[in-house]
């Protein structure tokens, strides 16, 4: 029967596992190339088994074969899903260390200089076993923080064998930016900082005087909308000049470091994009306040700042955390251009790859970029969640 | 009394203020420009490392606008920033040096300092086989050869394709013109990429914009073809500093000039090389040199 | 403790309170009554300045209400209205303390109050005081409007048909929580609503307000018994005037002593004169035996009696 056919088994697993497959037979696992700059000569999983395959790797890997053959058929099984989570954690660290051991091989038997970049098999393979733990973890039906848990020590496996990849390109590139990895980490954070919470607070107010001023609305959302279709990089060097200007006029402001190039433009343009989303939801945040609550708030003699802290902002807060989360995803990801303008930050060390034709070190700057901004959506989704104990 | 007392606190704090070190994205641009902060530093000149700050125009204009204090920058280029695009001098190292230091000072108060002798002119190289098959050497072949209609696909930045010192001065001098799809242009301007798209066959590319000092050109197969018009300026690195701040620090001069001497074409390519094909820190190859050099200790 | 004084009220120029004179005293339940449209709504927001009057005064303890801050003067006052308008994000607890939170309180107090207040209107303090207003039915919800409107012990309560929205049951149950608070606190309540039998019943006094003024003020009994122009007579019903009446008028004058045979069926001695006819009709009998609170017979009531004595 198909209705029952969902039930009986889990076709999202399935089609995962077709995926993977695909991904270990069709996409090149490895790229070696004897030196950074030319891209490498494909090397697919199976050669990589034959070479460094013990009989350990051999068995556990049938052993997760038949785990997810199993699973397929049990889609209510929690002791099953459990196990394929703890599969998927041994997988993700299986891949990474086979590829790593293959670098270290190739170093030794090739030039010293000779570079061994992950190719898009084992992006696949990754991406393929973190979503299969999704699934599982998913049908496990576990509370927001215990599923965050549960994500964290998937990753702990291959976080713990990291060290194993040093003669991987990656790793060489991060070595070679080792020293400017964590500050342009902090500095990116930074500049998203200092974007998003100007934006919050003038967005904020900018919303309540919206509520309470229908022509203001209507004057400045076009405005905010037309912001956000203007491409960033235009946005950024738009800004360049007149803050170059202002710096000359103002020797003060270039003392504090606000001038044409650097963070300064970056931060203003970043600002004038987080703005939309933030105003978008604490406007509609405000407007879903039963007005019945307002009316008798004022009625017992409430003020307007006692009515909006004790009010308006407590009834209105989950829908501006959805805005909010928006915000700091969007820009975290949109910092990375800054470093075009000299801002520096995980965009810089992007560039860099892009610029010296080197994907490894491109993919250096974006991982840790796509880290951080999956790390402050789960934030978000967690705040909501513990804030929505009571359903309006 | 009052008045020259803050003027002297202010004199003091200036002298304390960091020279801010700046440079272009490129390779090249981060070598030349960390060895300049390193050097300063180890002779007690504290410096503010902006290095890889953007394009020619940012960081000419951050220059211009006291934004940076210093950064390397090429002869050749002297041309077009300071408006003497028609001057025979560029063609030639010493006047070509000595023209852009003297239209910078009397126009902008920016001192050009001891350049090093090597040109780092633009170049274009063939992939090795098309050069073999076809027995170019030099941009007249190159011009004949098209002109035969032979398959030709130039990796170029877009400033390269553009400038009237660039591209249209070898279009104009050989006689040849290219094709909007026989060449492929990019948005930057590193010639690693313009290289290995050549030695990749990337797009159907079997010629590359490259700089005379590049390192990958040999290990990657390609031929640098020859210019015996000599239609290109001499690109010699030098090291650009604000007036005010040379003044404040006068030793710059003497600690950079000895530098930029021993920075021959072969030595560029081969400091290039170590950055681009063995992927080492552009930092840890300028201390490496300079210490290998006696520069640092 | 509530005076206007020629109060006008105008929206886009045309006058929607005239001229309105009006003397309320301590402790009365003064019910503003009327059609919609008559202005009853929006002569009591007027009180606590959610609407601004356009002419006239408006007294407060002798005090022209202008001269408050006027959230000092709503915090005196408690307001309950028909959509109650509780907080969702706090909890009954929370809800009922806000006023007294806003005045400063300390913690304990608070605290006794609001169960003082849960108990008054008969909801158990336990699982109430931490319930969250969607976990109410209508009824509660209201019970705790009201209570919130009395936390603080205001001078006056404000309310705006606050059982309009109910099921005729609860409604009727609150309404008579309103009264046996009413006599037990001696509160001053301003109470409106269109509905002429919940007036009848609650009020000491009544003001029949049409399109902006007063077409009479009297108790009760009062309008029913001398309407003071047809629109009163109309209003009140004039088809239901006497039995309106009688539910307004105790048995207790008309009780007279056994002659005869007692009477099968009983009454209790505080029945009204409607809930007497009312059960002699549904018995087919025409006469009941009275009792008292302990259940002993202390008279009889006749139909021919209750009917006759009109002004006793």
């Amino acid at each position: 029967m198909p209705t029952s056919l969902v039930q009986r088994c889990n076709p999202v697993l399935a089609l995962y596992v077709a995926l993977a497959i695909g991904a270990a037979c069709g996409l090149p696992f490895l790229r070696v190339s004897p030196n950074r700059l030319l891209s490498g000569e494909p090397v697919y999983l199976w050669d990589v088994l034959l070479q460094h395959g013990s009989p350990l790797v051999y068995v556990l890997m049938l052993d997760i074969a038949v785990l997810l053959c199993i699973a397929v058929w049990q889609p209510k099984g929690l002791t099953t899903q459990a196990w394929v989570v703890l599969a998927m954690a041994a997988g993700l660290s299986g891949v990474w260390l086979l590829a790593s051991h293959f670098a270290t091989s190739a170093i030794q038997a090739e030039n010293p200089f000779s570079r061994t970049a992950l190719g898009a098999g084992f992006w696949a393979l990754c991406a393929m076993a973190w979503m299969i733990a999704l699934d599982a973890i998913d049908r496990l039906q576990l509370t927001t923080l215990r599923r965050l848990l549960v994500q964290i020590a998937l990753l702990l496996p291959l976080l713990l064998s990291l060290n194993e990849g040093q003669h991987l390109s990656i790793a060489k590139e991060y070595a070679n930016q080792s020293d400017i990895f964590v500050p342009a980490i902090l500095r990116h954070l930074q500049i998203v900082w200092s974007a998003v919470v100007p934006a919050l607070v003038i967005g904020l107010l900018l919303a309540w005087r919206m509520t309470q001023t229908q022509s203001l609305r209507q004057a400045l959302f076009p405005v905010l909308n037309v912001i956000q279709t203007i491409p960033s990089i235009a946005l950024f060097g738009l800004l360049m000049a007149p803050l170059a200007w202002m710096a000359v006029q103002l020797p003060a402001l270039g003392h504090a470091g606000i001038s044409g190039v650097g963070i300064a433009p970056a931060v203003i343009a970043l600002f004038m994009y987080a703005l939309l989303p933030i105003v978008r939801s604490a406007l509609a945040g405000l407007e879903q306040v039963p007005a019945e609550a307002v009316h008798a708030a004022r009625a017992m003699g409430m003020s307007s700042r006692q009515l909006l802290w004790q009010v308006e902002l407590p009834l209105a807060l989950p829908a501006l955390l959805i805005g909010l989360r928006t915000a700091v995803v969007q820009t975290t990801g949109l910092a990375a251009i800054s470093a075009l303008v000299g801002a520096g930050g995980l965009g810089q060390i992007m560039f860099d790859g892009l610029f010296s034709a080197a994907n490894e070190l491109v993919i250096l700057g974006v991982i840790p970029i796509v880290l951080l901004a999956m790390l402050a959506d789960t934030f978000f989704k967690v705040l909501s969640s513990l804030i929505n104990v009571r359903p309006q | 009394m009052g008045l020259s007392l803050m003027a002297s606190l202010a004199a003091q704090a200036q002298a304390q203020a960091p020279v801010r070190v700046g440079s272009k994205i490129d390779t090249e641009g981060k070598l030349l420009g960390h060895m300049m902060v390193l050097a300063l530093e180890a002779n007690s000149i504290k410096t503010e490392n902006k290095v890889s700050l953007g394009n020619t125009k940012i960081v000419r204009t951050a220059l211009l606008d006291g934004e940076i204090d210093l950064y390397p920058e090429y002869t050749g280029n002297g041309a077009f920033m300071l408006g003497a695009e028609n001057s025979p001098a560029w063609k030639d190292f010493r006047a070509g040096y000595e023209l852009a230091k003297k239209l910078d000072f009397d126009k902008n108060k920016i001192v050009w300092l001891e350049p090093a002798n090597a040109n780092n002119t633009w170049v274009i190289a063939v992939r090795k086989d098309l050069a073999t098959a076809n027995q170019l050497r030099t941009l007249d072949d190159v011009a004949r050869y098209i002109a035969k209609g032979g398959i030709f696909k130039l990796a170029a930045s877009a400033e390269f394709m553009e400038r009237k010192d660039a591209m249209p001065a070898f279009n104009a001098a050989y006689g040849f013109k290219l094709r909007a799809d026989q060449a492929l242009v990019l948005a930057g301007g590193d010639t690693a990429v313009t290289i290995k798209a050549a030695a990749e066959k990337t797009s159907g590319v079997n010629a590359a914009m490259a700089y005379g000092t590049d390192g990958p050109l040999a290990a990657l197969g390609l031929l640098v073809m020859e210019d015996p018009k000599g239609v290109q300026p001499v690109y010699a690195p030098a090291p650009l500093v604000r007036e005010d701040v040379l003044k404040r620090h006068p030793a710059i001069a003497t600690i950079l000039a000895p530098i930029f001497k021993s920075l021959d074409r072969p030595t560029l390519q081969m400091l290039n090389a170590r950055i681009q094909l063995e992927g080492q820190d552009p930092r840890k190859v300028a201390s490496g040199y300079l210490q290998s050099k006696g520069f640092l200790k | 403790m509530i005076r206007f004084e020629h109060t006008r009220k105008l929206y886009d120029g045309a006058a929607a309170i005239t001229d309105l004179n009006l003397d309320i005293q301590q402790g009365e339940l003064l019910v503003l009554l009327g059609p919609s449209g008559s202005g009853k709504s929006t002569v009591l927001k007027m009180v606590n300045r959610m609407v601004s009057h356009d002419g006239g005064h408006i007294f407060f303890n002798g005090q022209d209400i202008n001269s408050f801050n006027v959230q000092d003067l709503r915090r005196r006052m408690g307001y309950a209205i028909q959509s109650v308008g509780l907080f969702p994000h706090r909890t009954v607890a929370q809800n009922i303390a806000t006023v007294p939170k806003l005045l400063g309180w300390d913690a304990h107090r608070v605290q006794a109050r609001v169960y003082e207040l849960l108990k008054l209107l008969a909801l158990d303090p336990e699982p109430f005081a931490s319930r969250y207003p969607h976990q109410l039915s209508g009824g509660q919800q209201q019970r705790v409007g009201v209570a919130r409107a009395m936390a603080a012990n205001p001078d006056v309560l404000l309310m705006d048909e606050p059982f309009g929205a109910l099921d005729p049951v609860t409604r009727a149950a609150l309404q008579l929580s309103i009264k046996t608070i009413h006599r037990a606190t001696g509160k001053t309540i301003l109470f409106v609503t269109h509905d002429i039998d919940e007036a009848l019943l609650l009020a000491t006094r009544i003001v029949l307000l049409n399109q902006g003024g007063i077409a009479q003020v009297g108790t009760p009994l009062e309008l029913l018994q001398q309407p003071a122009n047809d629109f009163v007579a109309d209003f009140l019903g004039r088809a239901d005037l006497g039995l309106k009446q009688l539910s307004l008028r105790s048995i207790a004058p008309h009780i007279q002593a056994i002659q005869g045979t007692e009477p099968i069926y009983a009454i209790a001695h505080t029945a009204t004169l409607r809930e007497a006819i009312s059960q002699m009709a549904t018995l087919h009998v025409s006469s009941l035996s009275v009792t008292d609170a302990a259940g002993t017979v202390i008279g009889q009531v006749r139909a021919a009696d209750l009917l006759e004595n009109q002004h006793a």
